[in-house]
Formats: structure tokens, sequence, C-alpha cells
């Protein structure tokens, strides 16, 4: 063996490709980075830069030892972060060119790779994922104070998710199909606005196209351009349509994307697009499509989905509905889109999906003899289904009320074939991949399908001696929400709710101690838990020790503050955030770190196949245990917050 | 200045070596201003006579801070070089030294970055001992930089390799260093190599001797040996 000549690089080059972003470049753009190269230690206790200082020419790799951000503010220092083996420190300033915030202080002899910035920055600009990895992750994790700084949606990275969302749709987009001809509604140029608004009632569709005697298309006339030709300028009705027909058509041709033809009428501004042959006017015109029918066509879209969920039959189609909307919420959830949201995208296709069931089942009951009580009945979702969190098919909570019969007797009766109906439901739900509520909170469970009068009584008689059993069951209850059925009954059992455990302090204090009592796993410092289930391989619970104190707490301040207009976890914190202000600065953190706990909870669940609650510390990646440590901090503040809310004014009573 | 017999003249790269570069380091000089160059050479042996060097790398640190970019290496050409054990360390065959340059050009190219440097190697006193034997055969001058050893650094700045005073304690390799100061050695033996591993200990040991003095080196804190 000969000396090479790039012996060192290659080793510099080896060191920075085990961890990203330079994991996500060519390994010839990593050695030439690598070439040019510095290489120092700082001795322990020695700073790195100075907060106020000017970022150099190098953004640093930490190749050895360990780091910490230290906050000076009014004479006060503070640690806020560390940076340990595989960090790249300084990209902030760097990136935003701005001084350091922070004093950085070496508390290990720590060996840097010093690496040019310029160059460096040309390969971000390149790599998509490296840039999103940069910007995701490593402004997350600059804390200052209290305060997380979290990544402004700058317009650049608002658009990289736009194009995975796009790429995402693309994938699984689908052709345009036109429908069978005897849909297509047209008439010809001579026939009259009074004809052809006519034949647009009849057939309920908003426009009507106008073909010459080769069924080829001239020009268009929706219900717009009548409203604005008949109905406002006063054109008289037996004029022809080719005053008011809009034209030239755009066309497109059969089996080609749905998805460009959304963005050509979006382009365009306009409503409808007209398949032909061969896709120009003229040939003949097979359909007209608007965008609703696109949108439904164009694959890995939940609008799609809505429709056919609407359609399906067979318990295997709702199986492979499910599956792909999964999914869909896995292709969201990597580019980006807050879990919050994607809750509620599945909590609307799984109200369909319920709805849908409910129908079939019904239908199936009648089938049987059986007919439906004569009363007012609701489906309704509780628990996480209620709080519009449910991504991925874990379990179902649901629950049934029915307005009281008058007498006990036919209050049974009426139970009993509505927990028929439930069992019918809750069987296709199983089918379609929903596991059985292990708690058993089931509608078909007699407990969970009970009349209007006896929820109420439930409701008001949880109080502050209530035993665990019955707590637990009454803050599944308190997350209720209408899902299919007489929607008046499931508002008067929230209102009641709220008007009961609002009033009852007590009980408040009760449910406020449940949530000061499970301690984050953090230590005095606020770093640790990372470091402390770093290494081990137990698992650890995201739900009982991250998420379960936000979502209780923000039920709780609903609760409290009587906020009854948003039913999800997300949406109740940010409704705290809007109506009270002294909570404001905590409900916007709490809301944050409850997206970041839920997306992390159900990509976990969707890698491993499972609810994602118990997760694996070594599959993080190091930053994402940076961020979790911070959530876990809010957790700690949002505890605190209920403590001082709750624990003070029960003294008073 | 000519005494009883005249020389040839020197080559110019000689003269500008000699006059730029001192022999000693005035001992208030800061490190973080001194220029050090980590040096290796790979040789046939041990012997400074008969023996020849095969490849020669240096790295380059500045200010505390080894450029990469600034790192250099040689393969040289030694027609009439003994195949000996030395070939099992380093793994160069006499062959393969036929692609290299010329030993007179390397030491051209050498001398002008030496100027004014110190050099730092593990046992760089063989080292420059092998350079000044080259520069002796083909120029008839020798190496005038002070010389840093990495091992005798170690002694002072690393509590496990400590002079205890007991005779024949042998000076620590640069694997048990490096092993001591949890660095991976790169590519043992190839001169490369060993002078990037030797670089990254100096940085390593500066830091360590920095921390127990409380307070930035000067070149006098460095167990520097001027020749």
């Amino acid at each position: 063996m000969g000396p090479s000549r790039n012996v060192i690089p290659d080793r510099i080059a080896d060191a920075l490709r085990r961890f990203p972003p330079f994991s996500m470049f060519t390994a010839a753009e990593v050695a030439a980075l690598a070439a040019e190269a510095e290489v120092w230690v700082v001795p322990s206790g020695d700073t790195v830069w100075k907060q106020g200082e000017r970022p150099g020419a190098d953004v640093l790799f930490l190749a050895q030892g360990r780091v910490e951000y230290i906050w000076t503010n009014e004479g006060r220092s503070e640690r806020v972060d560390v940076r340990d083996v595989g960090d790249v420190l300084g990209l902030t300033a760097m990136m935003k060119s701005e001084p350091y915030r922070v004093t950085a202080q070496a508390v290990e002899d720590s060996l840097f790779y010093g690496l040019p910035w310029p160059r460096f920055k040309v390969l971000l600009d390149q790599n998509d994922a490296a840039r999103n990895y940069a910007r995701r992750h490593m402004f997350w994790a600059v804390r200052v104070g209290s305060q997380i700084e979290y990544s402004e949606p700058t317009e650049s990275s608002v658009a990289g998710r736009a194009k995975n969302i796009l790429q995402a749709h693309l994938d699984g987009a689908q052709m345009v199909q036109p429908r069978p001809l005897d849909r297509l509604l047209v008439c010809q140029p001579t026939a009259t606005i009074q004809e052809a608004a006519a034949m647009m009632a009849a057939k309920r569709v908003p426009s009507i196209l106008v073909v010459d005697e080769e069924r080829r298309p001239l020009g268009i006339v929706t219900s717009n351009s009548l409203v604005k030709h008949v109905i406002v300028e006063g054109l008289d009705k037996q004029t022809a349509v080719t005053r008011v027909m809009a034209k030239p058509v755009y066309t497109v041709s059969p089996n080609s994307s749905a998805t460009a033809a959304i963005l050509t009428m979006l382009r365009e501004r306009i409503g409808q697009v007209v398949v032909t042959e061969d896709g120009t006017p003229k040939t003949k015109a097979l359909d007209v499509c608007t965008h609703k029918d696109l949108l439904a066509q164009s694959g890995h879209h939940p609008a799609g989905l809505l429709r056919e969920i609407r359609f399906a039959k067979s318990p295997a189609r709702f199986r492979e509905l499910c599956d792909e909307l999964e999914t869909i919420a896995q292709s969201y959830l990597d580019a980006g889109v807050s879990a919050i949201y994607l809750g509620q995208i599945c909590a609307e296709l799984y109200d369909e999906l319920v709805q849908r069931l409910l129908t079939l089942s019904i239908d199936e009951l009648e089938d049987q003899g059986v007919k439906l009580p004569k009363t007012a009945w609701a489906w309704m979702s509780v628990g996480s289904d209620g709080r519009r969190e449910q991504i991925l098919r874990t379990d179902m909570d649901n629950a049934m009320v029915f307005a009281s019969t008058g007498s006990a007797e036919s209050d049974e009766r009426a139970r009993e074939i509505f927990v028929k109906l439930a069992t019918l439901v809750i069987d296709k739900l199983v089918a379609a991949g929903f596991a059985r509520c292990q708690g058993g909170v089931m509608a078909l469970n007699p407990r969970w399908c009970r009349t209007e009068l006896e929820w109420i009584e439930e409701i008001e008689s949880v109080n502050a001696f209530t035993d665990g059993n019955g707590l637990l069951r009454a803050t599944v209850l308190f997350d209720l929400r209408f899902v299919a059925g007489e929607r008046a009954l499931c508002d008067r059992l929230r209102e009641k709710i709220y008007s009961s455990v609002g009033a009852n302090l007590p009980l408040q204090h009760r449910l406020a101690e449940l949530i000061v009592d499970s301690t984050p796993p953090l230590n005095f410092i606020g770093r640790l838990v990372v470091e402390a289930f770093g290494g081990g391989d137990e698992q650890f619970d995201l739900k009982s020790r991250g998420m379960a104190p936000l979502r209780d707490a923000a039920r709780l301040f609903a609760l409290h503050y009587r906020l009854n207009r948003r039913h999800s976890t997300g949406g109740r914190w940010d409704e705290l955030r809007r109506s009270v202000p002294e909570r404001a600065e905590v409900a916007g953190l709490a809301r944050e770190a409850y997206d970041f706990l839920l997306r992390l909870r159900t990509l976990n669940g969707l890698r491993r196949g499972d609810s994602g609650r118990h997760l694996d510390p070594e599959s993080l990646t190091k930053l994402e245990r940076a961020q979790l440590a911070n959530v876990f901090d809010i957790v700690r503040t949002v505890q605190q917050a209920v403590k001082l809310e709750f624990q003070t004014e029960a003294k008073r009573l | 200045m000519k005494w009883w017999f005249s020389r040839k003249p020197r080559e110019p790269f000689i003269e500008s070596y000699r006059e730029k570069t001192s022999p000693r380091v005035p001992s208030k000089t800061p490190v973080a201003e001194m220029r050090f160059l980590a040096i290796d050479a790979e040789t046939t042996g041990f012997d400074l006579v008969k023996d020849r060097m095969l490849s020669l790398a240096f790295v380059e640190v500045i200010g505390g801070r080894l450029r990469v970019s600034s790192s250099h290496s040689w393969l040289i050409y030694q027609p009439a070089v003994p195949l000996s054990s030395a070939v099992s360390v380093h793994g160069i065959l006499p062959a393969e030294t036929a692609t290299g340059q010329q030993e007179p050009d390397v030491l051209r190219e050498l001398l002008p970055r030496l100027e004014g440097a110190v050099l730092v190697g593990h046992h760089v006193g063989f080292d420059s001992a092998m350079i000044t034997a080259a520069l002796k055969r083909h120029f008839r001058t020798s190496l005038k930089n002070p010389l840093l050893d990495t091992a005798t650094l170690a002694m002072d700045a690393l509590d496990a390799f400590a002079k205890t005073g007991y005779p024949g304690q042998s000076t620590p390799s640069l694997d048990e260093v490096c092993a001591h100061c949890g660095i991976v050695p790169v590519d043992r033996h190839t001169a490369e190599g060993d002078a990037f591993t030797t670089a990254m200990l100096f940085l390593n040991l500066c830091a360590r001797l920095q921390r127990n003095i409380g307070r930035p080196l000067r070149a006098g804190d460095l167990p520097l040996a001027f020749q």
C-alpha cells in the first residue's frame, strides 16, 4: 500500500457521514467538504464562542466531546441546551447571519471539524432532504429560557412541503376517467336558455355543454353564467344559449392526470373541463368534469377516499380504504403536516365511515324484520376518537345515546335494539381493521348505550369522591363528539358536562391532581431524560408520560373556562390561547408539544404496526431526542400551571 | 564569509530556509501564534547511514487549527533500497517507490514549507535526523527547526505517562498515547496517516496541558527541543 493522497480527508468524511445531514449527501460531496476542513480541540471549560459574537466562516461539527449552550440575560446565566457528538453547531447563526444568541462552552475536551460555510450552504441548498432536516430539527432544538424557537414556516419550507404533498398525490394519482355517455348533458347551439336551464335543473348538474352535430364542444353554459346574464342582466330566457355560453372550452383527454387537470382549472379559474376523445375541441365530447369530480379521482387525496367510502359496500372494501387512509396519513406526516390537522382529516373520514356502516346496518336490521324504535338517537365518539386524534386504527371508543321513551321497560326494549345495531356496526369496524376497545368503551356495551336521562344522571354523579375507574370513565365521556343521528342529543350532553363540571371546583381539583401526579422523565436541570433512556433497552411510554398530562390539562382548562367549541386537544389549547390571555403562552407551547408527540407517536405506530405508544429510544435521531427533552420541559411547565390554577383555588374552598 | 577553502554556494531555497528558520523560539511566544508541522517519514530501517526514507508527509497546524487542505505527502524513489524487515511494517515495496519522486526533488519541495515551523512528531528526533541525513547527502545542510516530541509532551500532559524516576522507563508509543486520549489512529504506518494522528494527538495534548495550566499556552510550556 502506497500512501494515499486522501487518507486525511477520507477520515474526516467518514466521521461526518455517520451523522445527518451529512449522511444525506453523496460521498463525493462530503469528501470535498472534508478536504477544506479545519480541525481543532477546545479544552474543557473554554468557550467555543460567546453570546453576541458574529459567526466566523466555518460551521462547526462536534466530532468528540460535549458543549453546553449558556444563555445570559439580565445578569443571570442559564444553561439552555447541550450538544454532543455528531451535532452541527452554529448553523442557526450562519443561516440567519446574526450574532450567536448563546455562549457555547466546552464541558469536555471537544474536537471540532470546521467546515467552510459557503460550500456547506451550496450543498444544503441543493439537497431538499438535508435542508429540511436542518430547518426542522436544528432550529427547533435551540431553546432560550422557557421559550422554544419553532421553525417558522418560511416561504421555501412551505414550498418544500407543498411539493412533497403534491408528489404524494401524483404518486397515487389516477387518470381522468370519463363516465358513461348518458350522464353527459348537451344541447345544440340553437337551444334557448330556458331549455338549457330546464335540462340542468332536471339532471341536477351545474353546467350544460353546447355541441355541434358531431358532438364537438363549442362552449359551456354554467349556472354562474345563467345567474349573471339572465338574473342580473335580465336577458330574455328565449335567447339562444350561444349568447351566454363560455368559450372556448378547456379540454383534456381521457387517461390524462386528474391532478394536472385540477391544476389547469385552478390556473384558468374555471369550474369545469371537458373530456374529449383526443383532448382537443376537434373531437367528440365524452364528459364534463368539475373540480369535485376530479378531486375525488386524483388519488391519495382524502376527498377521493370520502367518495369511495360513500359508495363502498363490502367489508373488504372498507378495509382497503382504511389501509389507503393510513398510507396517505404516513405520506402527509413524512411531508411534515401537523398531526393535529391530520387527526381532524382522519376524523372526518372515520365519521363518514361510521355513518355509512350505520346506514348499511340499519338496512340489514330491517331485512331481518327489526325496526329501530321511534325515538331520537345519536352515535357519538368518545375518548381519543372524540378528540379527533385517531389517525391509526388503534382502538375504537364510541357510545350511543337515545331519547328516553317514557317507561323503564320500553327503554330496555329500545336499548336491546340499539345494542343490536351497534354490534353490527362494530363488527364491520373490526372487519375494517379497528381493534375492539379493551376497556369496553363501545356502544354495544349496554353501559355505553344509554338514554339521555341516564347519561345526564351519570354526568351529575361524577364528583371529587368518584373512584379512579369512575373518573377514567368520566374523562372518556367528557370528550364526546357527535357522529351520526340526532345532533341535538349530543349537544345537550356536552352542555351538561360543561355546566356540571365547570361549576364543580373540588372535582376540578381532583382532576388536576391526576395531571400533576405523573412526573415527566426530566431531571432537575431539565435535560436528562434523553440521556437516561438513551442507553437502556427498556421502552418508553410516550402516551402516559408525555401526551396524557397535556391532553388532560387541555380538557381540564376547557372545562374550567367552559370553552366547549373545540374537541381536539390541539383545538382546546388553541381556544385557551385565544380566550385566556394569562394562559396564552403556555397554551401555545403545549399545543406545539402535543403536536410533536402525536406526530412522533403516529409515525412510530406506522413503523411498528401498533398504537405507537411505546417508543424505542434507539429509533430516535439525536435531534428528536433533544426535541423530546424540550417537550417534556413543556409538560412540566403545563403541570406547574395546573398546580397554580387549581390547587391554590382548592385551598380557598 | 569564505574561510580557507571555497565552498560551492548553497542553492537559494536552502539559503532562504536557513535565513527564515530560527532554531529557538522565545518562551513567551503564545502557542496560538506558532506554526507547527506534524511530520512523519516511513523508512527502510533505523540506521541513519544505511537506511532511506520511502515516504514523507506533514500536516500543518496554525493558530491551534489543523488545516486539512495543507496536508502533503510524497512517495520517494529509492533505487538502491535494501529489502528489509521494515517493509512488513509500512508495506511499501521497493518496486512501488518507482512511482515516487527523486529524493532531492522531494527535499526541494519540503524545505520551503518547513521555514519557521516547529516540527511535531512522535519520536520526532528520528524523523528529523532522517531528513537531515538526506539533506547532508544532497545539499550539505541540516535541519534547524525546533522539535516537539509528542511522546515527551504526553509525559508532561498526561499523569499516566509522567516521569517516574525509575531507571529504564520507556517513552510511551503513539498507539499507547492515542488509546489513552481516545484517538482512533488513522491508517497507521502510512506517513500521511501517522502525521495526521500525531497532529490530532498534539491538539489533544495541548488542550489537556492548557486545562492543567489554566491559561493559554506559551512556547515555554511545551517541551521543545532545539537542535
